[in-house]
């Protein structure tokens, strides 16, 4: 009998003291997002210890490809990181989400957010997105090497092809871009559409509204054909990721990259400090100024084991306290909107983005999954093939009226 | 000693359930597959007949993917064996150090496609690459290309590096082979006046065609099933240029949520290399009759 109770009593207190598990899967796989999340979820747990998160961590590529046996999978892990806007309601609309209003039942998400986050987050009139941060883009320059040869940052696209040529001639790579993953490509694509079409027209180009050739699709092509034509991007750019050509970046020997802010991720201690942005030329004074502002987030899905735990977990993620510590070890911009910029870099970003007059997230996030595909390959093969273009915009035609015919 | 008939299936019965479970019954499945729409996210699927077949045979990037295997499966054929044979057939001399050129050779099979796909990505970098520093070092500078974003080269260049291991593997089917052919025939030519390369082309060759019938279906197969070093080193980049089947079907399948059409393309593949195997078996069949 007493051998009996000692039995019970152990296990009672391996139920008490048990840790409720949450199974975090990541694809913050850059060394300075992936301790920022490993010391935020260090902090949780300190704060309530009876939970425990356990992150597993996967390559950034690799995890775009894994999400989707994950969700489907009875072992689906509680919570995963993603991006919002279509690539979350992609897998929202095939019920694979779970719902994460409750989190909000006490206060409104417009509470925590800024209510221009919430389209990005909601699908059919739920939230399945919590936002944590999100960043600008802009054209990264060095600034030594445009003191160098004392240029000014451009604002017109004129001053813009200046700059490249100066820097050319000087023996820089004018614009870097490492295109083997593709999407690096589509920022150049969204922000010529943005900036020559406008906001409308780059909405309903990404809903699959719109022809890709449609006249003033080809238009974006004749801008960026005299980049390509004149050698200012970095050569042989299919053979890098998007890494390896910011190395060459850092490396003092390409002047600008058109990137989001998270290349500071990845740039060496001494370089960071000597980078800057400009908001992308403008190309008609007429259109307005739009931006590119990704928004990164979770998600619980559908399957998850442990979801009461994961909307807890969630709840301290969309707390001021953890977006601003998040914020402020990457430098990026908390979607929390009590929190203020973390640092006069982010301060700048924020001011950019306060003074436009629009926003989207990104091409392969605006846009049906597939079409982001077969696009972001014909940018590419028009960045080495100008004169195809033609018969890539047909090939993107031909796939935008299969892909949204559904 | 009474024999039980059941015993061998007996102990088949394991495996062979295995077998069954996680390699047959996914191989129709797949097939059932090619017929839908099935994205791999939803529950449901529509069945679509043969459209997804419809579908690739006018599907440019298709195409170019099986004429990129066909490079493969050439140069691996009438490039991979032949070297493999002829390292064999040099290694098999002895001479001091032989061993540790043997061990050499060998060593590239003991890498895993990935490991060999990062090597070759740091070899072919364009900039700083090994091998076009070393080109430019030996004044071939012209010669010295982009080699994994160039479409007109890329295949190449990925065959190449494939074919690194492709080699050694030729190379130890071969050794083996050598090892079976009997001394005192080669001899008995020998005294007959038979020069070396009579010695080779009628002696020894014709021993070694169990070895080479291996050698050349698993290059064939290899060929076909190429895809760890294709996703490694370029996913098919640029623009497809250097994609290959079962590199396409993954792309499809699991960048695109298109399961379906990626299943059709499986199914192509598959019949394509069973074709390979059945000539293969055919020929083994015919082996084991006639002893």
């Amino acid at each position: 009998m007493r051998k009996f109770l000692i039995v019970l009593m152990v296990i009672l207190a391996f139920a008490l003291f048990a840790k409720q598990k949450i199974v975090l899967n990541s694809y913050a796989s850059d060394p300075a997002p992936k301790k920022a999340l490993a010391e935020l979820v260090k902090m949780f747990e300190e704060k309530y210890p009876d939970y425990e998160v356990v992150v597993n961590t996967f390559a950034h590529e690799d995890f775009k490809t894994l999400l989707r046996t994950w969700l489907n999978s009875p072992d689906a892990p509680d919570v995963v990181t993603w991006f919002a806007g279509e690539r979350m309601r992609y897998f929202a609309s095939k019920g694979l989400l779970e719902p994460l209003d409750d989190i909000f039942t006490d206060k409104r998400f417009d509470s925590y957010f800024p209510a221009a986050f919430k389209s990005s987050c909601e699908y059919k009139g739920k939230i399945y997105f919590l936002p944590q941060s999100w960043y600008w883009w802009g054209v990264y320059y060095r600034k030594s090497v445009f003191e160098k040869y004392g240029l000014k940052t451009p604002k017109t696209w004129e001053e813009f092809l200046k700059v490249c040529e100066i820097l050319k001639n000087n023996g820089i790579t004018p614009i870097a871009i490492g295109t083997k993953y593709l999407w690096t490509a589509a920022g150049w694509f969204d922000y010529l559409n943005m900036r020559i079409n406008g906001l409308e027209f780059h909405k309903k180009l990404t809903a699959g509204e719109i022809p890709y050739t449609d006249p003033r699709v080809k238009k974006i092509f004749d801008y960026w054909k005299v980049l390509v034509e004149k050698g200012y991007f970095l050569e042989n750019h299919p053979s890098y990721s998007w890494q390896e050509a910011a190395s060459f970046l850092f490396r003092g020997e390409a002047g600008m990259y058109l990137m989001g802010q998270f290349i500071k991720d990845v740039a060496p201690e001494e370089v960071k400090n000597d980078l800057d942005f400009f908001r992308f030329p403008i190309i008609d004074e007429k259109v307005g100024l739009y931006e590119d502002t990704p928004i990164d987030g979770f998600m619980i899905p559908a399957k998850a084991k442990h979801k009461e735990a994961a909307k807890f977990f969630l709840k301290f993620i969309a707390s001021k306290e953890a977006q601003e510590f998040y914020a402020k070890s990457l430098g990026r911009l908390a979607a929390n909107k009590n929190v203020p910029a973390p640092d006069a870099h982010a301060e700048k970003g924020l001011k950019m983005i306060l003074a436009s007059d629009g926003v989207m997230q990104f091409y392969d996030r605006d846009t049906n999954p597939e079409m982001a595909t077969v696009g972001m390959n014909g940018f590419v093969e028009f960045m080495v093939y100008p004169n195809n273009i033609d018969k890539i915009l047909e090939n993107l035609e031909k796939a935008r009226k299969r892909i949204f015919k559904k | 000693m009474k024999r039980r008939w059941w015993v061998p299936y007996a102990f088949l019965a394991l495996p062979l359930t295995m077998y069954v479970i996680w390699v047959i019954i996914p191989i129709f499945q797949t097939f059932v597959f090619s017929f839908t729409d099935w994205d791999g996210v939803s529950p449901t699927y529509h069945f679509i007949g043969f459209e997804n077949y419809k579908e690739i045979f006018s599907d440019p990037y298709f195409m170019l993917s099986l004429k990129n295997n066909i490079k493969w499966l050439l140069a691996f054929v009438l490039l991979s064996v032949p070297a493999g044979l002829g390292v064999a057939i040099l290694l098999d001399q002895k001479f001091p150090g032989g061993k540790v050129y043997k061990t050499m050779m060998y060593l590239p099979m003991t890498l895993s496609f990935v490991v060999i796909g990062q090597i070759w990505s740091w070899i072919l970098e364009p900039k700083y690459g090994a091998l076009n520093t070393f080109l430019r070092t030996i004044g071939l500078s012209n010669l010295a290309k982009p080699w994994l974003s160039d479409p007109g080269v890329v295949t190449y260049a990925l065959i190449a590096a494939a074919s690194w291991r492709q080699i050694a593997y030729a190379m130890v089917l071969f050794l083996a082979g050598l090892k079976n052919v009997p001394r005192d025939l080669v001899e008995a030519a020998y005294v007959d006046g038979a020069n070396s390369w009579q010695r080779f082309w009628y002696v020894i060759l014709p021993l070694l065609r169990p070895a080479m019938v291996i050698a050349i279906t698993v290059s064939v197969i290899d060929s076909l099933r190429a895809f760890d070093i294709v996703y490694v080193l370029t996913r098919g980049g640029p623009f497809y240029s250097s994609s290959v089947l079962a590199n396409y079907m993954y792309i499809q399948s699991f960048h695109n949520y298109r399961m379906g059409f990626g299943a059709s393309i499986a199914v192509v593949q598959f019949l394509i290399t069973f074709g390979f195997i059945l000539l293969y078996l055919l020929n083994v069949f015919k082996r084991e009759e006639k002893f």
